[in-house]
């Protein structure tokens, strides 16, 4: 898929899962965990998706978590859900912008 | 809590801010019209589910930010008090300046977790009455961890399922706004006559809230008091509210959609 990877190109990204909103595993670059990443970030989209729509706010675009340590940016399309481990933590503002600039051009 | 809360909530674009407990239950809360206690306690559950999901991956989490094409849910951790995990959720429309309210939230988060910190220090729900500066309610079976139940205005908190009202308005916890059912003393000063009329009520608010934003529930309430005037809301009255209240929209497209959404028809 052409989103994983332009994703799995930009600065700060060290690895990309592709997978969807009931958590299933499609594909990786650089790694080895991509099912259970999957899984979790594909529950977790959900349940975020369920949150967001009781509070009128819309479709999920993406989801940020940030920590001391570690960073995952993960993006909301449809039914896919692209999931980017960020380091370091820093990165993940521009991370987020480059899939702003560059999912706007490739939707 | 609730003044540390209100700071975030004066933040231009915020729209509410809540606090949980590690299982989804609602602690304190300050929100805008639409953003009620019962709409915050409906997303304690996904959200709960959100962060245990996020534990898997990053066990030191801080901060998530959910950006929607409306909006944006930022939720902020709050650490392990006592044994017991809390989150700081806030609601954002598109007007949220990130940087003011990254800032924003840091500040609150830190306030927030000393109140937690010196609530959970002392023991039983007079303790936290005492670091909070609320009235507290008489503990409940089991009520070691706290819930909390208040209506606009007030900063009353409560441990789950020892609400005053709770026994008599079973319906309203699980209906997301909250609507009396009997009159009276309620958070919204509309009556519903039962479970189905009061979700009825919620589905109609929130479909209006997406075309008029969070003067909906004002709205929804003002055009049952002219349709109902002393008599309670009930689901026959459904049709002729949801004409009224489609007069609050002004796109004839969105309009009919509203009428459609709650099963109404056509628009005129």
């Amino acid at each position: 898929m052409a989103q994983l990877d332009v994703m799995a190109k930009f600065q700060g990204v060290k690895g990309v899962v592709l997978g969807d909103l009931d958590g299933a595993f499609l594909d990786s670059v650089r790694e080895p965990n991509g099912e259970s990443i999957a899984a979790e970030m594909g529950f977790l989209s959900s349940s975020l998706k369920e949150a967001g729509e009781a509070l009128g706010l819309g479709v999920l675009g993406t989801v940020a978590l940030a920590g001391p340590v570690h960073a995952s940016l993960v993006v909301v399309r449809g039914q896919t859900v692209i999931t980017a481990r960020v380091e370091p933590v820093k990165a993940l503002p521009l991370v987020e912008k480059s899939v702003e600039t560059s999912f706007q051009e490739l939707t | 809590m609730e003044n540390t809360l209100q700071s975030l909530l004066d933040l231009a674009g915020v729209n509410a801010a809540v606090v949980y407990d590690g299982a989804g239950r609602l602690v304190a809360q300050r929100g805008k019209a639409v953003y009620d206690r019962g709409l915050c306690e409906q997303v304690g559950g996904p959200i709960s589910r959100a962060v245990d999901s996020i534990q898997l991956q990053h066990e030191d989490w801080e901060a998530v930010t959910a950006r929607f094409g409306d909006g944006t849910l930022l939720l902020r951790s709050l650490g392990d008090v006592a044994g017991a995990s809390y989150v700081l959720a806030v609601v954002a429309d598109a007007t949220l300046n990130p940087a003011f309210a990254a800032v924003a939230i840091r500040v609150a988060a830190i306030k927030l977790k000393k109140l937690l910190g010196g609530a959970a220090s002392l023991p039983g729900l007079s303790a936290l009455h005492s670091s909070l500066g609320s009235s507290v309610g008489p503990p409940g079976p089991g009520g070691s961890q706290l819930g909390a139940a208040r209506g606009p205005g007030s900063s009353q908190l409560y441990p789950p399922g020892a609400h005053p009202a709770s026994g008599s308005r079973p319906a309203m916890a699980s209906s997301g706004l909250s609507w009396s059912k009997t009159g009276g003393s309620s958070p919204s000063s509309v009556a519903a006559s039962d479970p189905a009329a009061s979700a009825w009520l919620t589905r109609a608010s929130k479909e209006l809230a997406r075309h008029v934003g969070p003067m909906a529930k004002v709205y929804v309430e003002e055009a049952v008091r002219r349709l109902c005037a002393d008599a309670t809301f009930s689901l026959a009255h459904g049709p002729a509210l949801a004409e009224e209240l489609s007069g609050q929209v002004e796109d004839p497209k969105d309009r009919t959609a509203f009428l459609q959404a709650l099963g109404a028809g056509k628009a005129k």
